[in-house]
Parts: C-alpha cells; structure tokens; sequence
C-alpha cells in the first residue's frame, strides 16, 4: 500500500466529514434516468449484486472496485455479459466517490469496511446499499444512521427478505391475534463450519492492496488461511454476521420491537479451536417488557441444515426440527415455524393442529426494486439503515457480553450503552488505524 | 463391410504457432475384421500417427469410440477390451494397430453396421513426485475435504493445450441432438464461436477452430472429458503442472532437478508483461488479443512440462469442490485456477482461483483434461 498522501488522509479524518459535506448533494435521479452504480468489494456477495444490478434496464454498473485485482476478472466479465457498458476497474473505492455522475455505491464489502464506506459515501452525496450485518461496532451503525438522515441519503441494506410477500402475511397473520400474545421468540443459527487452516503468515500476493484493504482495521500480518470472519478486528463474527437475517425477521414479526432491556449470553470455542477470536457456541437471551428472544446459535452442528434453494423457492416446507436458520414464534394461543429467504412458514394452534401454511419465495428482486424505487421517490426502504443497526445491535450486545465474561448486560437505549458494566462500555466502539477515522460529527 | 472410419484430423495446419493444437493428427484408419479360432472375430484398427513431437514426455492419449446404429449413439471403447500399441497413452509416432477381442460378445462384430472414431489429445507427463504447493485448495476455505491436499502427485498426464471450439464442436456432433452441452452465448463469434444449426448440428465461425472453447459449465466440461475417458485436473494437478514438481523427472530418479519450483508463473519469476514481453493473454490488447487467443500462441513460456496457456487466456475448471455452509442448497461451488484474458498480469500466477457455481458458462473459462488416477 502507498503510503496516504495528505488529500487522502484529509478525506478520511475528522476533515472528511467537511470536505464531503460542502459537496453539493446531487438531485434525485428522475424516473427515467438510468441508475449509476459503483460496487465496492467483489467477493461472492459483491459479484452476485453487480450481476444482478447490471442486468436491470434501469441501472447500470459503471465501477467494481475490490483491493484485491485478482478479484475482478470473475466479476467483470458477469457485469459485461449483462450489460453493454464496460465498468471501470478500480482498487479504490475513493475513486467511485470522486465521480459526481454515480449515484449510487453498492456496499459488499467485509464487516470492517461496512461503516467507514456507507458513512463515505453517504457524505460524498451517494446513495447506498450495504450489505449485513450493517456495523462492525454499535457506536459505527448509529453513526451511519446518522450520516444517511444528515445528507438525506437512502440506505438500503441487504436483509432482502424483509421485501417478501410471505414475510409480510406471517406479520398479518401474528397482528392478527391467531396465535395470542406472542411472549417468546427463538432464533435458530445452527451450522457447520470449517477449521481455519494453520499456514503460517506470509507475503501479501502481488496485486492485493492489503493495507487498504484493512483499512480502518488493525493490519494484522498476513495470513492466506486466516477467515476475515473470525476475527474481531474485522468482523463481529460469523454468528452474527449471518444470524442477523433471523433476528431482523423475528423484529418485524413482532412490530420492529427496537431496544433489549438486557442481554444475557453464554458464549464459547467448543469445537472450533483454531486461533479464531469469535465464539463457534452462542446462546442469547434477550429481555423485553413481556417478551423474551432466544437466539440459539453454533458452528459445528452438520446434522442442522440451511434450506435449500430448491425448496426456499417452491411449494414445499424445509424440516423444521432440522432446518438451520428457522425462527419460532410462540404465542398464548398458537406456534409458528418460520423460514428465511423462502421457505414459508406453518402456523399450529393450541391443540397442536397445523392450521395455517404459507410458501415462501426468496425475495432479492424485490428487495432491489424497493431500493430502485427509494432513490427516485426518497422514500425510506424496506431494510432502512436504521433497521439495520437495530436488527444487528443485540448481536453486538452479546458479542460484548462474551469479550467481558458473558455478563449480563443492562442496555440504555438513550445512549446506546451498558448502565451496569464499564468495561462493556469500552467495546461499544473500535479503535481506528490513524488515516481512517470517523468523527463524532458525520 | 465397414460403413465409415473417421480419423480425427487436426485442423491446425492454418496457425503456425501451434502445431497442434486440437486433435493431433491421425492418418491411414483401416478397420478389419479377422477370425479367430476361438470366441468369435477381432477387430483390428490401424492407423498412423505422424506427429514427430509424440514422445514419452509429451505422448498422446488415444481414443476410440463407436456406434453400431449408424451412427446415432456413440459409446466410448474401454481401453480394458482394448490390446495392442495404439490406444490410450502412446509415447512414439508411427504406425499403430489396436485389436479388439471379443467382438461379439460386444455386438459389434458386424462391421456393416459400426461405425468406428480415432482421436488423439496432446498430453504431457508429469512424473510422480511432490512439489510445492501453494495455492490453498478451495481457498482453504473447503469443509468438503477431511485431509489436507495432496503436495506429492503419482503420475500423471494433462493436456497440452486448453480445450478448443474445434474439439468441442466435433464432441458436440457426434453425442448431436438440442442442448447437448452448446448455449446460445457460444455462437457469439469473438467469444466463442460455435452455431447450432436447424438439423441440430455444429458449426464453428471462421478463425475460431483453434481457440479455447468457453462459455462451458463444469457440467459440460465433464461430459466433454468422460466422452474422452480424460477428467478435470484436481487443483493440485492444475498446480503442479504449472510450477513442475522439485524434480522435473519425478522423485523416483530426481535427476533434473527444477530450478524454479516455486515459481508463480509457467515460464519462471517474471511477470507476463515483464521488459515488454508479452508471455500469456491477459486483459488488455497489448499481448495481441483483445479476447482469447488461439491456444498454444504463447508455447515458448509453457510450463516446465511444455503444457501451454496456463496463464491466462482462459481460466480452467477443476474437480475440486468449494463449499461452505454458507453455500449449501446453492448446488455447491467449483473451483476455476488460473487468469484469463480478462486478468490483470498477476492474476494469470499458480496461486489464483475463483469459484463459480458449477453451471456458470463465462466467456472467460474453459477447461482441458488429465489421465489421472481416480479421486
């Protein structure tokens, strides 16, 4: 990595929040004015959105952007099938900033980069749709939510099934009483996952820009074998990162219901002792005025499965007892077993008797168009930024929890801290590699 | 009376940079049948193989397949009926004849109704031995796989040159039929280049016999290489035929040693746009392509075992699996090694991979085959 010369350095310090502030905000694209996209990060995720957005007529992806160059082959050629514009190729996301004539930034970055570039972005006028699990830290996601609400920015993140018809009618069906007072909600995220590998560190590949890549992160020594995801310094953990799908879905099942009084959560390494920071075992206890979330998670469990697309998609229910990510519902009167991205769910009433299923279909067009139409109407999306700190924010909670003993933990919502625990309090927020800061002011 | 031989010419002749680059030529076919006195007639094929470049290191891989129904359905035959010096791996030039026993009890004794194909791959070997490994299969990241991968290969043999649209197209005439492994994305003429006709066969754009076929899903590239009795090279065969194992004649003899075993390209250390030469296709035009190249135009920077276009022009599937949790119900990801002409320079190195979802057809990937041991 080039050292930052001081344009950089000012941009990504407290004077970036100025110096993207005096931007003129660029107007709202008009209905028929097509889309310009730059996507950051071309992992699988990124990849996938850039196809997908580039085979709309109403967009068009003018940037890919990864540090790693090794990345862009696979992801340009996708685009270039899809669309009949070359997107420019660039290491840089600073680079799709600094072009007034794009719109928009696609955010598929890991979790370490999710805060620095949606809050970047937004101050440089653009749109965003960011990936989950929004934040890497609490403090970082309230600072997005404030970055989009102060240059008026739509922020869509990537929880899609929040734009799904059979999410929605599972919502109608609980606000409509069937299954009673709903008093206990369990989110299920059983997986299996690998070990990472013991490789020794080693040289940063040619045409991998490491430092850049870590960023607001410390820079660790290179490690092929190293997963991002276990990691604290650039992830809050695998667990989080793909639980928060469920635990968003139970929030809007039960009204978006916003702040835990407290978690309590044991968490450990029981099976994946492989150097990893992040716990492979967690369970979560969430407390709220008359109703309290379990969330059941592991990393080791191959016998519990994710649902497959051939059944997320079709008239068909995945087996629930086996099924990895379900999340149940339990009301005075009823029970309900619930998917995600598809799946359905299935509806029990007191007597045991399955009286209500609804199929599922997974809903990442939908999801896009609900963001395709935000950036014309202003409108807030369907997974506002918002939404997204506070589906991942009890996770961040537990994760605290775990890094200081699993305590129990007493939240103020007001402040977004512990009232019970200073050294919880210490992990609300990260430290930032100097050159890349975000200030308290967005 | 034999219906019709055909002997699989190389339709190379026209590129002079590549000798051969498709099937190696095969001249002469004769199919006879001769009595025996016991269990019924043999069928001998002869025929020539002239490529003076065949060789133990760099042999061919012969293959024959037949039909007796005039050619409608196509059958592979087993090199375990087969006898004689001209099947399977053959390490010198000149005349050949193979003999199939049991032909009767094959049901193919009536050669008035056989209909028997000849067909050669340019193959290199690749001794037994280890060699440094450094691309991490799947990443590392492959929680398909219980042991680590294998740094120490037994013999064996990868096609000298990528799998071209000549070849393809010839495979996809002879299993015929709609939607037998063609896409309509490979008639685009500067990508690919063949064209489904009405009668549901093949046809191949002009120039475009000799490039790399693309827009293959790993799917197609295994029915391709099963029709050959080849597979696809697992990451480590892919790799070791790149760098070369610690001793170029193997670990039995260690004779000749490498004097670059960890090197990340084909032909050594230096980049592929090093002091201005150009050494594989990677993105860009400067290397004389705007998209693929013919393949084995870069043959003097093959890799130690003469295997050419490693780097870049087309990125090659593997057998190896990439999978996670994450990915479950997705069908399961395949790994593809090596850059392509869409790469940067550093990209077309030992170590880059990237994973595709097995029926994903790019115009950046292609594939070729190893005689390999089983996996």
């Amino acid at each position: 990595m080039t050292a930052l010369n001081r344009r950089d350095f000012m941009r990504t310090s407290v004077g970036a929040a100025a110096a993207f502030a005096a931007l003129p905000q660029k107007p709202s694209p008009g209905a028929n004015d097509t889309i310009r996209i730059g996507v950051m990060g071309l992992g699988g995720r990124g990849t996938y959105l850039a196809e997908r957005f580039a085979e709309r007529s109403d967009t068009e992806i003018a940037y890919l952007c990864d540090p790693n160059t090794r990345r862009f082959a696979r992801a340009r050629e996708a685009v270039e099938e899809a669309q009949d514009a070359s997107p420019k190729m660039v290491q840089d996301f600073r680079r799709i900033l600094d072009d007034k004539n794009v719109d928009v930034l696609i955010n598929a970055t890991p979790d370490h980069w999710h805060g620095m570039g949606t809050i970047m972005a937004c101050q440089a006028g653009k749109d965003v749709f960011v990936e989950k699990p929004l934040s890497h830290n609490i403090w970082e996601g309230r600072k997005m939510v404030e970055a989009a609400r102060k240059y008026k920015r739509v922020v869509q993140v990537g929880m899609q099934s929040r734009s799904a018809p059979y999410v929605q009618k599972a919502k109608d069906y609980i606000q409509s009483g069937k299954l009673g007072e709903v008093h206990l909600v369990r989110i299920c995220n059983m997986m299996k996952h690998p070990k990472q590998g013991d490789t020794p560190d080693g040289p940063v590949p040619k045409g991998f820009d490491y430092d850049l890549w870590c960023g607001p992160a410390a820079k660790l020594p290179y490690n092929p074998s190293r997963r991002w995801l276990n990691q604290w310094e650039y992830s809050c953990g695998p667990i989080a990162g793909d639980a928060v799908h469920q635990f968003d879905l139970a929030r809007f099942l039960t009204d978006d219901i916003p702040y835990p009084k407290a978690v309590s959560q044991t968490g450990a390494i029981n099976a994946l002792r492989d150097g990893r920071d992040t716990p492979d075992t967690q369970m979560a206890i969430l407390e709220y005025d008359g109703l309290t979330m379990m969330m059941e998670s592991t990393l080791w469990t191959p016998y519990i499965k994710k649902i497959p697309a051939s059944i997320r998609d079709s008239d068909q229910f995945p087996n629930w007892p086996f099924c990895s990510t379900k999340v149940e519902v339990l009301g005075t009167e009823g029970f309900m077993y619930f998917g995600r991205h598809g799946g359905g769910w299935q509806a029990y009433n007191a007597g045991g008797e399955l009286v209500h299923s609804e199929y599922g279909r997974q809903a990442d067009r939908e999801h896009q168009d609900n963001f395709i139409d935000c950036l014309r109407t202003r409108k807030k999306p369907n997974a506002d930024v918002e939404i997204g700190h506070l589906s991942v924010l009890p996770y961040h909670v537990a994760n605290i929890s775990y890094r200081v003993g699993n305590q129990r933990l007493e939240l103020d919502a007001a402040t977004e801290s512990f009232s019970n625990c200073d050294q919880a309090n210490k992990h609300i927020k990260r430290e930032y590699r100097q050159g890349w800061s975000i200030p308290e002011n967005v | 009376m034999l219906r019709s031989v055909l002997a699989c010419l190389s339709l190379m002749g026209m590129f002079a940079p590549c000798a051969h680059a498709s099937w190696l030529p095969i001249e002469n076919v004769k199919v006879r049948e001769d009595p025996t006195e016991m269990g019924g007639p043999k069928i001998v094929i002869e025929y020539d193989l002239p490529d003076p470049n065949i060789s133990a290191a760099t042999p061919a891989y012969v293959f024959v397949r037949y039909s007796k129904d005039f050619g409608d359905h196509w059958e592979l035959l087993g090199a375990d009926r087969l006898r004689g010096t001209g099947f399977g791996i053959v390490e010198e030039p000149g005349h050949k004849e193979l003999i199939l026993w049991g032909a009767e009890q094959a049901g193919i004794a009536d050669l008035g109704q056989v209909e028997i194909r000849v067909r050669a791959v340019a193959m290199a070997r690749i001794p037994a031995g280890s060699f440094a490994l450094k691309g991490l299969p799947g990443a590392g990241r492959d929680e398909a796989k219980t042991s680590k991968p294998r740094s120490n290969l037994p013999l064996y043999y990868m096609a000298r040159f990528e799998t071209t649209v000549a070849m393809y197209a010839d495979y996809l005439n002879e299993v015929g039929g709609e939607g037998a492994g063609w896409n309509r994305r490979m008639s685009r003429a500067n990508r690919c280049g063949i064209t489904q006709q009405s009668d549901h066969t093949y046809t191949i754009a002009p120039g475009r016999e000799n490039h790399p076929v693309t827009y293959v899903s790993w799917y197609d590239a295994m029915n391709f290489l099963n029709w050959c009795g080849l597979r696809l090279p697992t990451e480590a065969e892919w790799e070791k035929a790149l760098r070369g194992g610690y001793y170029l004649d193997g670990d039995r003899t260690k004779k000749q040693p490498n004097p670059l075993p960890e090197r990340p390209f084909p032909w050594g250390e230096e980049a592929p746009d090093a002091d201005g030469v150009l050494r594989c296709n990677f993105d860009g035009e400067d290397d004389g392509f705007a998209r693929t190249a013919p393949v084995g135009q870069f043959a003097e920077f093959a890799s130690p075992y003469g295997i050419c276009d490693l780097a870049g022009n087309v990125a090659e599937w593997t057998l190896d699996w990439y999978s996670t949790s994450f990915h479950v119900g997705l069908d399961g990801f395949r790994v593809a090694r090596g850059g392509s002409w869409m790469a940067v320079p550093v990209a077309c190195d030992a170590v880059t991979g990237a994973t595709q979802l097995p029926l994903k057809e790019t115009s950046i990937m292609g594939f070729r085959g190893v005689l390999a041991p089983r996996r």
